[in-house]
């Protein structure tokens, strides 16, 4: 058992925090006591990222600078952070930053479930940013996924889900989702040899935000794929790094005309 | 068919129903109702009718040109620097470095400008400063003036780091086509410690000429 267990008196109507993806039994919990779960690793305010800086240095990952940002002007009642494997090293240093500003309770939990709920999403053949809203919003939620018919895929994005979704607008709704996304799915985020699969039949981007640990997995791996593009972006994606992706699909021949492989 | 490639500084142009040869236009002397049919570089979306990726253009310009399988092609320009890498005549790899590799073209062309240069005339220097972008290199030169350099050996410094930076983003080749504004440089093209074809300024104007016909699969 992960944290705090809370009851449903606790949670009711009681918006709460998460970080990254919290043990099912948290999700769970949350759930029965129909507690509205906030994520905080998405932009949920209109605010500068700049006002992390008190806390966070600015050369730090994007979506850890967006959760402190979130914690400190959103009301909550309290933040499960996921830390470790199914996360990041940094998170934990950033649950600790939380403890010791806030005045909500701030819950380090480290997620090993290995229950595998299966990733229809990120094998359907929804546009890439409603495949990434759906998988993003599922963490909130401790039900298994409804059936979706797969599609053979034609390009493949491999990483976390990014701070800035416009990257995936120019990629086919025939592309395939790998990488720590795909773990998020399945509701096993600390499962790495998940993690590291990738389709070496189909050209695929490798993302990982600027300055996050993942940066290591998507070169190592980008390196050994046959059709590869290595891609970070930091707080949004620049028009470089949109123009890159768009260059290598097109290049790769996934746009105009790509055809399905694997 | 009117084909531009709308660099920062300068826009080049073709007119495929003439038999004249691409145009050089300062991009500031561009009138300001200015359209072309295609287009690729910064200002292209808002100047032509329809639009080309710049590092698509320069693929598919790269694969008119050089006739061998493996290549790599540099692309320097005003304002940025981007790469592509072929491997058995399929695209491998890939840059666009418009962040770190800042204004690099324009910076050397106004050291040029403001120091009174003829880079005809600059010996290569043996070291270099480390640069990273235009901008940040500027400092690095007016330090050195200030230590006791002369304006010619920090501005020939400043020139080799640039060169350098722009090797290593495109993968350290033993031999680098180069495309854009800086082939004309011979201080530029010297400080490469590799072999260097030059390519000259029109290589994205022919990937728009490849653009309708040529596939990459």
């Amino acid at each position: 058992m992960n944290g705090i267990p809370m009851n449903s008196s606790q949670a009711m109507h009681n918006k709460i925090g998460i970080v990254g993806v919290p043990p099912l039994e948290i999700i769970r919990q949350l759930n029965e006591a129909q507690a509205i779960i906030v994520d905080l690793d998405e932009p949920q305010l209109f605010l500068p990222i700049d006002q992390s800086d008190q806390y966070l240095p600015r050369v730090y990952c994007a979506i850890l600078r967006t959760v402190l940002l979130n914690a400190l002007n959103l009301r909550l009642e309290r933040i499960y952070v996921d830390v470790g494997p199914g996360k990041c090293d940094c998170a934990l240093h950033v649950a600790a930053v939380l403890k010791d500003i806030l005045s909500i309770p701030v819950v380090a939990t480290r997620n090993t479930d290995t229950q595998s709920f299966g990733f229809p999403v990120c094998q359907s053949s929804l546009p890439l940013i409603e495949k990434m809203r759906r998988i993003t919003k599922g963490v909130q939620s401790c039900q298994p996924w409804p059936q979706l018919p797969s599609c053979p895929p034609t390009a493949g994005f491999w990483g976390v889900p990014p701070r800035d979704f416009s990257i995936l607008a120019p990629f086919p709704d025939s592309t395939h989702i790998y990488g720590w996304t795909r773990c998020m799915e399945n509701k096993t985020p600390a499962d790495l040899e998940l993690e590291s699969y990738c389709n070496p039949a189909v050209p695929t981007v490798f993302f990982a935000q600027s300055f996050c640990a993942k940066t290591a997995l998507a070169k190592h791996l980008a390196a050994r794929h046959p059709k590869a593009l290595w891609v970070d972006c930091d707080v949004s994606a620049g028009s470089s790094a949109r123009a890159k992706i768009e260059a290598f699909l097109e290049l790769s021949g996934v746009l105009g005309g790509g055809r399905a492989a694997g | 068919m009117l084909l531009a490639d709308f660099g920062t500084s300068y826009c080049k142009l073709l007119d495929t129903a003439q038999n004249a040869g691409p145009q050089i236009i300062p991009a500031r002397e561009l009138p300001r109702d200015f359209q072309a049919d295609i287009g690729t570089g910064h200002n292209a979306k808002r100047r032509s009718t329809s639009t080309v990726n710049e590092l698509t253009a320069l693929a598919r310009g790269g694969r008119r040109l050089i006739s061998e399988p493996d290549f790599t092609l540099l692309d320097c320009g005003s304002r940025d620097i981007k790469f592509v890498r072929f491997k058995n005549g399929e695209m491998a790899d890939m840059g666009w470095n418009a962040e770190c590799g800042a204004s690099m073209g324009f910076t050397i062309e106004l050291l040029a400008q403001y120091y009174r240069l003829d880079y005809a005339a600059v010996p290569v220097p043996e070291s270099g400063f480390s640069v990273t972008c235009g901008v940040l290199g500027l400092s690095s030169i007016f330090d050195a003036v200030a230590a006791g350099s002369s304006e010619l050996e920090a501005a020939a410094k400043f020139v080799r780091g640039i060169a350098r930076n722009a090797f290593r983003f495109a993968g350290s080749p033993e031999r680098l086509h180069l495309s854009g504004g800086l082939c004309d440089n011979p201080l530029f093209t010297a400080c490469f410690p590799c072999e260097i074809v030059p390519l000259g300024r029109f290589v994205l104007l022919e990937g728009l000429r490849a653009s309708p016909q040529e596939s990459f699969r």
